[in-house]
This record gives C-alpha cells, sequence and structure tokens, in this order.
C-alpha cells in the first residue's frame, strides 16, 4: 500500500532534482543555431571537443581534484579530531569555539579577499594550489565541526568510558573506536566539503593567476568571449565537470547509509 | 543521556589531549578567519573610497548613516523574505526526501546517487542553467505552461520567487543529506518496539523519528538560514539585484558597494550588519540546539 | 583504517611541495637578466593568431619574457579582480587591460602608470579615434596637464541593426522606427518590434544615454558634472518606456542582456535590434535562420541625424606598481600590441574593431572583414560615457533608476530627480 506513494515520490524528486540537469546535458550536444527552437533537430559533439581538446580542461579538472581533496583532507583531519574533543572530553571554552567557528565562517566572503590577498601574498602561497587551503578551511572547518560534533554527541558515552576502562588513551579511544563509528558524519562532512572546495570561485580567481593551476569553475568562466556566451560549451564543461562529484557521491553515499549497527549501541 | 564525560583521576591530561585536539582548528581559524574580520571591521569605521586613496576615521557615522539608507533597508527586506521563503520550502522538500533516501525500495540507489546533483554543478553554472529556463522567449519554463508568457526575471514580483526556486532546487539536497545522517543515528530497535507496542507508522514518525531528528533538523537549518542569508550567486547572475534593486540582497548591495564603487569603508560596514545579523540568528538556532544536546 | 589514512596524509604532503616547487623555480629563470613581462588579458577566441603576434613580440624584444595570464570576460569580475590585487598594491603583472570607463578611476588611485613619456596625449589624438582618447587622456589637476594613462586596444559602439527584408531602408528617426516596426508586425504579427537591452546592469546604461542623446540632450553639464534631470533626459527615458508600453518591444526586455537580445534577433523573431557590432558575424553564421537579412545603421534620433551609440571596448594600461625597467618593457609590450599591424591582426582574427581610423581603409580590412571597413562612420561617431573617477560609483544609481523607469515602477521624471539628488549626495561628498 505505501509503494505507489513511495514511487511517486521519488519520480517526483528525481524530477525535479534531475531534469534541469539533463536539460543541461541536453544543452550541451544542442547546436548552437537551434537554441531558440523548442527542442534540437540535430545532435553535436563539437562542444565536448572543443571543451576536452580545444582548452587544457583535463588539467583544469586535476587542478580542482588537487584542491579539493587537500581541504577535504585536512578539514577531516583536524576536523574530526577536534570535534571529538568538543564532544566527549571536557575543557573550557567549548561552547565558545563553536560559536566563535560559526561565526568566522559566516562572514561574507567578498570582503574578505582583500586582507586574504594580503595573506597569501606575505606567505608566498599566492597563486599556489595549496594556499586555497587556509581560505578554504574558513568555511569547510567550521562545518565540519559542527556536523561531526553533532555526530560524536550522539554516540553513547559508554563506548568512551569502556575504550578507556580497557587501557586506552583519550586519543586511543578516539582513533580506534569513536571514529570508525563516526563514518556516515565524516562520509557526509567530505562529500559536502569536497563539492564546495569544487565549486569555490571567488578565490580561486583571486588567488590564482598562472593558467596552469586554474580550477573548474575559473576555466568556465573564461569561456564566454566578450559579448558572446558559447552556451553549449559551458554546459558540456558543468557535465564533465559534475561527473568526478557523482562518482564520489556514489562511492560516499553507502558509507553515509550504512549507518551504526545495533550491536555497537548495545554494548 | 549523553553529555561529556568526566573523566576521574586523569582529569589533567584529558584537557591537555583536548587542548592539543583543538589546537590545529583554533590555529587556522585564528589565522586566516581572524585577519579579515578584524580589518573589515576595521574599515567599517573609517570612509574609504578607493578612488581617493585616503582613510578618513568615521567612528560609528558609516552605521548612522546606515539607520537612513533606504537601499539598506530594501536589501534587508528581500533578504529576510528570501531567507525565510526559501529555507521553509527546503525544510518541507528536505525532510520527506530524506526520509525516503533512507527507506529501502528498489528506486532507492538512483535517487541517493542523482539527489546531490543540483549541490555538485557550480552555483554559476546552475544559475544560468536556470536563467535560460526562465528566459520569457525561449525558456522551457514559459513554453511548459499555458497561456501568456511571463516575463519571470523582470518583473518584481515574479523575479525575487525565480530566485527562490533556484535556491530550493540547488540547496534542498544539502538540508536532506544533514537530515539524513541524523536519521542514520536512529536505532532501529526504537521503532522495533513501537511497532509491536502497535505504533502506526505516521504515530511513530511524529513521536519517535521528529524528535530523535530535531539536532539534526536544527543543524540543517542553522546552517541554510546562515547560508541563504548570504545568498549571492544565485540572484546576482539571474537579475543582479533588478529591476530597480527589488531582488538586491545584502550581499548583493555589499558586492557593488565594495567592488564597484570601490567604497571600501561603506561596503565593509555592509558585510558586518550582515555578519551581526547572521550572528543573531545563530544564536537563536544555538539556544534551541543546546537545548537538545543538554536534553 | 589507519594505514590508508597515512598514506593520503604523505601524498598531500608531495603535493603540497609541487607547486609551491613550480612557482619558485619559473621566478629564478626570469632573474637569469632577462625582464619578465606579465600581461592580463581576456580571451579573444582562437589563441593561436594571439600568441603569434606576443612571440614576434619576444622576437622583436629578445630581453624580455613574456607570460600571459587571462581574466575572464565579464567586466564586474575583471573590475572586482583589479581592485582587490591593485589596491593590495599587487606588482605580479605589469601589463593590465582596461575597461573604457575606468581609466580615470584607476588612475586617480594610483593604480595604472602616467605613461604619456611613450604616448603623448597629442600622437594619441593623431593617430587614433577622438572618442577613446577623451576616455585615456586625464587632466592632471594639479599641473593642469593632460596625461595619457592607457592605449586603445580595441573599440566597441551601440548600433541598429535592422531586417533587410522587413523594412523598406534603415530609419533615421525614432518616429520611422516605430512605423516601419508597426508595419512589419502588421504583415506578420508574432514579431517584436525592438529589442534592446534593459536588465539593470550596465548596458542599461549605455541604451539609456543613447536614447538621451537622440533626443538632442547631453549627460554631463558645462562644468563635467552629471545633469540627468533635464527635458531630453526625460523624453529619452519615456520614449523608452513607451517602446514597452507601447508594445514595440517585448516586456522581456527588461530583463535582456546583450545575448538575450541577440537571440531573439537571429532567431528571425525582430525587426530591429540595439546591440553591439559582434552581433553581425553571429548573425552571417551559415546556420543563421537571418543570413544575408541584416543590416547595420546607427541608431535613430528624434532630427534623423545619425546617433551616436556609446563608446565600448578596451584600453591597456601599466600597473603602476612594477619597476622601471618593466614599465619601460610594459609601454614596448603596449606599443606592439597597438601598432597599426597588430590593429589588422586582431579585425582579421578576432572581429575586434580598430581604434586607429586609418587602419579602417587598409586593404586587407576592407577585402575580408568589409563589415569592419564599414563601421567607420559609427565607430566615429561614438560617444564615451561620462569621463569621471566616480563613473562605477555613479553607474550604480544610474543603473536602477533607469531600470526603475523601464520596468514603469516609477514615472522617468521621478526617476531622473532621484537619480540626480543621489547622484548631487554622492558627488557632494567628494568636493
Amino acid at each position: 500500500m505505501k509503494r505507489p506513494g513511495l514511487w511517486l515520490a521519488t519520480v517526483a524528486f528525481l524530477t525535479f532534482f534531475l531534469g534541469p540537469f539533463f536539460w543541461q546535458v541536453l544543452t550541451s550536444v544542442w547546436p548552437d543555431g537551434q537554441l531558440t527552437q523548442p527542442l534540437p533537430t540535430s545532435l553535436t559533439f563539437d562542444n565536448y571537443a572543443s571543451v576536452l581538446w580545444g582548452r587544457p580542461f583535463l588539467q583544469v579538472l586535476v587542478n580542482s581534484l588537487v584542491a579539493a581533496s587537500l581541504t577535504t583532507i585536512f578539514c577531516m583531519a583536524v576536523g574530526a579530531s577536534a570535534a571529538f574533543a568538543l564532544a566527549k572530553l571536557e575543557f573550557r571554552g567549548r561552547g565558545l569555539l563553536l560559536a566563535a567557528a560559526l561565526a568566522v565562517s559566516m562572514f561574507p566572503p567578498i570582503a574578505t579577499v582583500s586582507p586574504l590577498y594580503l595573506i597569501l601574498r606575505a606567505t608566498g602561497l599566492r597563486d599556489t594550489l595549496v594556499g586555497l587551503v587556509p581560505p578554504y578551511a574558513t568555511f569547510a572547518l567550521p562545518l565540519t565541526l559542527w556536523i561531526l560534533t553533532s555526530f560524536f554527541r550522539q554516540l553513547p558515552d559508554e563506548l568512551y568510558r569502556a575504550a578507556r576502562v580497557d587501557g586506552c588513551t583519550p586519543l586511543g579511544a578516539f582513533w580506534r573506536v569513536l571514529l570508525p563509528l563516526a563514518t556516515p558524519g565524516l562520509a557526509t562532512t567530505a562529500i559536502l566539503v569536497f563539492i564546495f572546495a569544487w565549486n569555490e570561485f571567488l578565490y580561486a580567481l583571486t588567488f590564482l593567476s598562472s593558467p596552469e593551476k586554474r580550477t573548474v569553475p575559473v576555466a568556465i568562466s573564461l569561456f564566454a568571449s566578450e559579448h558572446k556566451e558559447p552556451w553549449g560549451e559551458i554546459a558540456a564543461a558543468s557535465v564533465i565537470a559534475t561527473l568526478p562529484l557523482v562518482v564520489m557521491t556514489v562511492l560516499f553515499q553507502r558509507r553515509i547509509v550504512s549507518g551504526l549497527t545495533a550491536g555497537a549501541v548495545k554494548e | 543521556m549523553n553529555g561529556t564525560v568526566k573523566a576521574t583521576g586523569s582529569m589533567g591530561r584529558e584537557r591537555r589531549q583536548a587542548y592539543m585536539l583543538v589546537a590545529p582548528a583554533v590555529l587556522v581559524l585564528l589565522g586566516v578567519a581572524l585577519y579579515p574580520i578584524l580589518a573589515a571591521v576595521w574599515l567599517s569605521l573609517h570612509r574609504l573610497i578607493l578612488v581617493f586613496g585616503e582613510q578618513r576615521w568615521l567612528g560609528l557615522e558609516n552605521y548612522g548613516f546606515m539607520l537612513g539608507d533606504a537601499r539598506f533597508w530594501n536589501a534587508l527586506k528581500n533578504t529576510a523574505y528570501f531567507t525565510l521563503v526559501a529555507v521553509t520550502v527546503e525544510l518541507l522538500l528536505a525532510v520527506p526526501l530524506a526520509l525516503l533516501l533512507n527507506t529501502a525500495f528498489p528506486g532507492r540507489g538512483l535517487l541517493r546517487a542523482s539527489v546531490l546533483v543540483p549541490w555538485a554543478i557550480p552555483t554559476v553554472v546552475s544559475a544560468k542553467l536556470w536563467a535560460w529556463l526562465f528566459n520569457p522567449d525561449y525558456g522551457l519554463i514559459n513554453r511548459l505552461l499555458p497561456g501568456q508568457d511571463i516575463n519571470w526575471l523582470g518583473v518584481p514580483g515574479y523575479a525575487l520567487h525565480a530566485a527562490i526556486l533556484v535556491d530550493v532546487w540547488k540547496t534542498t539536497p544539502f538540508m536532506a543529506l544533514l537530515i539524513l545522517a541524523g536519521l542514520q543515528g536512529i536505532s532501529e530497535d526504537i521503532y522495533k518496539a513501537a511497532r509491536v507496542d502497535g505504533a502506526s507508522r505516521w504515530r511513530s514518525f511524529l513521536s519517535i523519528t521528529l524528535p530523535l531528528l530535531k539536532p539534526a533538523i536544527l543543524l540543517a537549518l542553522l546552517f541554510r538560514t546562515l547560508d541563504a542569508f548570504r545568498v549571492f550567486d544565485a540572484i546576482f547572475v539571474l537579475t543582479e539585484g533588478g529591476p530597480a534593486n527589488t531582488t538586491e540582497t545584502l550581499s548583493i548591495y555589499a558586492y557593488k558597494t565594495l567592488m564597484r564603487a570601490g567604497n571600501f569603508g561603506y561596503g565593509s560596514m555592509l558585510s558586518v550588519m550582515t555578519f551581526l545579523c547572521v550572528v543573531g540568528l545563530s544564536l537563536v538556532y544555538i539556544r534551541l540546539l543546546g537545548k537538545e544536546g543538554r536534553g | 583504517m589507519r594505514r590508508p589514512l597515512i598514506s593520503v596524509l604523505v601524498l598531500g604532503l608531495v603535493l603540497w611541495t609541487l607547486p609551491g616547487c613550480r612557482r619558485k623555480k619559473e621566478e629564478a629563470t626570469a632573474a637569469g637578466g632577462k625582464t619578465p613581462l606579465v600581461f592580463k588579458y581576456q580571451p579573444l577566441g582562437d589563441p593561436v593568431a594571439f600568441r603569434e603576434l606576443l612571440a614576434d613580440f619576444e622576437r622583436k624584444n629578445p630581453d624580455v619574457v613574456l607570460t600571459t595570464e587571462a581574466l575572464p570576460n565579464s567586466s564586474d569580475v575583471a573590475h572586482q579582480f583589479f581592485l582587490t590585487s591593485l589596491e593590495g598594491g599587487a606588482d605580479d603583472f605589469d601589463v593590465l587591460v582596461v575597461d573604457v570607463v575606468w581609466v580615470p578611476e584607476f588612475a586617480r588611485a594610483g593604480w595604472i602608470a602616467d605613461i604619456s613619456g611613450a604616448f603623448p596625449p597629442e600622437v594619441l589624438r593623431r593617430d587614433f579615434l577622438s572618442g577613446p582618447v577623451e576616455a585615456v587622456v586625464v587632466r592632471d589637476e594639479k599641473d593642469q596637464k593632460d596625461k595619457t594613462y592607457a592605449v586603445p586596444w580595441y573599440v566597441d559602439v551601440g548600433v541598429l541593426f535592422y531586417r533587410t527584408d522587413l523594412v523598406p531602408r534603415a530609419p533615421r528617426t525614432y518616429a520611422e522606427l516605430e512605423q516601419f516596426a508597426r508595419d512589419a508586425r502588421a504583415k506578420q504579427p508574432l514579431l517584436q518590434g525592438y529589442v534592446w537591452q534593459g536588465r539593470q546592469y550596465e548596458g542599461l546604461n549605455c541604451n539609456v544615454f543613447e536614447a538621451i542623446w537622440g533626443h538632442g540632450g547631453r549627460v554631463l553639464d558645462d562644468k563635467g558634472r552629471l545633469e540627468l534631470d533635464t527635458e531630453p533626459a526625460r523624453a529619452g527615458l519615456a520614449y523608452l518606456r513607451g517602446l514597452i508600453a507601447s508594445g514595440i518591444s517585448p516586456p522581456g526586455v527588461t530583463s535582456a542582456a546583450e545575448e538575450e537580445a541577440r537571440r531573439v534577433f537571429q532567431a528571425g523573431q525582430a525587426v530591429f535590434m540595439r546591440n553591439w557590432p559582434y552581433a553581425w558575424e553571429e548573425a552571417q553564421k551559415p546556420d543563421s535562420p537571418i543570413r544575408g537579412k541584416v543590416g547595420i545603421t546607427p541608431l535613430p534620433t528624434v532630427s534623423g541625424e545619425p546617433g551616436w551609440g556609446t563608446l565600448g571596448g578596451w584600453q591597456l594600461a601599466v600597473n603602476a606598481h612594477v619597476s622601471p625597467k618593466r614599465k619601460e618593457a610594459a609601454e614596448r609590450l603596449i606599443a606592439h600590441l597597438t601598432s597599426p599591424e597588430a590593429n589588422v591582426m586582431m579585425a582579421l582574427s578576432y572581429g575586434r574593431n580598430p581604434p586607429r581610423p586609418s587602419v579602417y581603409k587598409d586593404p586587407r580590412l576592407v577585402e575580408r572583414v568589409p563589415f569592419i571597413a564599414s563601421l567607420l562612420g559609427m565607430v566615429e561617431n561614438a560617444r564615451p560615457r561620462p569621463v569621471t573617477p566616480y563613473y562605477n560609483l555613479l553607474s550604480d544609481v544610474l543603473q536602477s533608476e533607469f531600470s526603475a523607469a523601464i520596468a514603469g515602477i516609477r514615472p522617468p521624471e521621478q526617476a531622473l530627480k532621484q537619480a540626480q539628488r543621489q547622484v548631487d549626495h554622492l558627488t557632494g561628498q567628494f568636493e
């Protein structure tokens, strides 16, 4: 009896979320001259050819991969350990740190571009992919902290206490017992941070200047010539750029939904 | 229930390890985030228009001017409306979506794989995609709707709602994902017990799922509200704040003041104001979340 | 659990060192006696011809090592980038592209260098079109001398496109335009009459200025201050609003920028279009429905004399923060890129209109891109937007008030009064 409702809801959601994306894919093979018609009468793969071979888009994808991966790894490493401490250990300034982290990530980025430019120049990190990680962390790290802290809080204290009784240091208890159980939270955060870093435009535009370091959003913004916008090429590039993210999502989604086993909770 | 663990006997060691664990995060945030914010606050107390290259101390005069600035209040109104409507709609869509993703049925794999696609497309590209969909002459939306073509992006009433639709499309998956992660934390045993007691699905949803989901929902609401309040790309690409500033949000006003006019003093003030509003909102949420954490 | 994480961290460390190493290497080679020059530009199209032009410069100047860095073509994004980096004292690029309305602003802010030594104003006035020269030569208030801050690279002008198969001839007055549009629509009711750019952005200012000029007005008064609450301004703005109200222009014009208008015209669904000359090349593409049916003419006016299109285009300037040695090399690069030969190449390969009037008569242009050669009259008549350091400041105010009038939110008179008040308030703060 529930089934038709589920199917209906699924179809509705799929149409809503994927519909525009399919339109984008269609646009990427739609000849430019026919864009004003309701549907294309012929298809062309010229856009993909020109994006992949006419422009150094593969290099661009690698750059984005590096920047996003570095940011994700950094935030996971720093954020998970800090979140554990915030959730399970008692020390002064916990609430303040979480609140401050949130506040700091909420400052409009456009007002921070100039000062950050000066910082990156002074530290020699301007025009390096690594130099993007600290600015990205100001947004990604608070998100990580909040999600993971909330996640660790939900894990029962008995687990931690049991591990300590067994002789673990707090760090050991974190590493061996709590972290594996937090996989859904880690996977969720990893996806969100990765996608955020992948699609970030303002900092990537301002702090990177060499052509060989360009990331995906900046590269796409360079497709347009003075007045004309090659809509088909932009669509093709965005489809190509979305594929790694979809792959990553599929891989990580399994981890999110696998969830806690009832056994661990019972203990 | 779950709170922090009082370490007996090794409290000092725990505290030290705790500081060690949070130190990297604190260092990064202090080092990279604090300076720009302080710089912006400092600038907001001055008059600095780049064309002149001179900086003049104003104290709180910028803030005083803002109180009488009709454009500021207009931007605040637009931002508040946008945030309220967008986040509400997203929540109403995200909870059923998360529940759906949590239920085992044949279509789930496809839904799981595809639901993050809107979030994954770069914001500017997806905004341009929607701008084309909203095109009054050739856009798919007007083609599908019967009757006269609507000038979606050129009429004040429609434009803001078009932007809201784009935001809902893009960020509902983000919210759903956060709520899904929260759903994972609810043990199956509780449902089994409820079913043994004879509770219907709807009843167990209301009295079990929803209350246990509250932290996740509040977290999702927190981040989404703060993001929606600072919305920029989607609206800028769709309308640039037009027509006649009727879709101008605080972020767009700040952007134009900072980056077009080069008015760093007033623009920084607008950024600080946006920040303060957002901090105010987050305090409300944190208070609600705090109650949950201690519950 | 532990091993994969560690290997990932190690990988991260390796990747971390790689980008850092590369950068230092580049600096080392540049210091090998040669002057490094960095040119910040916007993509023109197929890079082959442009690279050849740059390689030619390097051959003729063996003491210079040239690198290029691309910026998005969006004027907003480029402006924001330059604001951020130049205000931060960036000296890692030498030559930059500057939009036609930025030169006084950048000059006053001290971001671009005075290059009058290499490009004296008199020489520019002699060799280049008067409109662009007016935009790049700034009068120094202190010593009352004209100084050159940029050199025109290519120009643009607002023009009227019309369908040769739908109208008897090019309209010369507004009345003619409306009449021709009505006649054409009487025969084909699904046509739009006149499409232009009415979205709230800089392009709207261009359209409105053209309407004001076409009604006999000037936007700046004799003292060089913005004067908006005038009869021609009211008439021009009312005219534009009237186009929408009377149905000659579709309501969608209020959300249209260049591409939206072009698509309607190119699909064959409009009789007239105001746009930049780039739309011509698009219209003549093999799969264009209007190929061979398009004419181009100056904008109409009340009196019937040829109208004045807004001056667009980009110029080349030198970053004020660079050393004298690099500045000298930068000036050589600019001279190379703005030479008559370079102008010809830009026109032939990229369809960019030359700022040098002499180039329009070059036989190669006349033969291979006759369309550009024919633009000389219109380009000579191009009028710059108000040349003031405060243009970007004021432009914002103008955009929103003009948009209010176009969208029918406020009557033109009220919009102009409010615009004038805000402009006076802003400029009054500076004097």
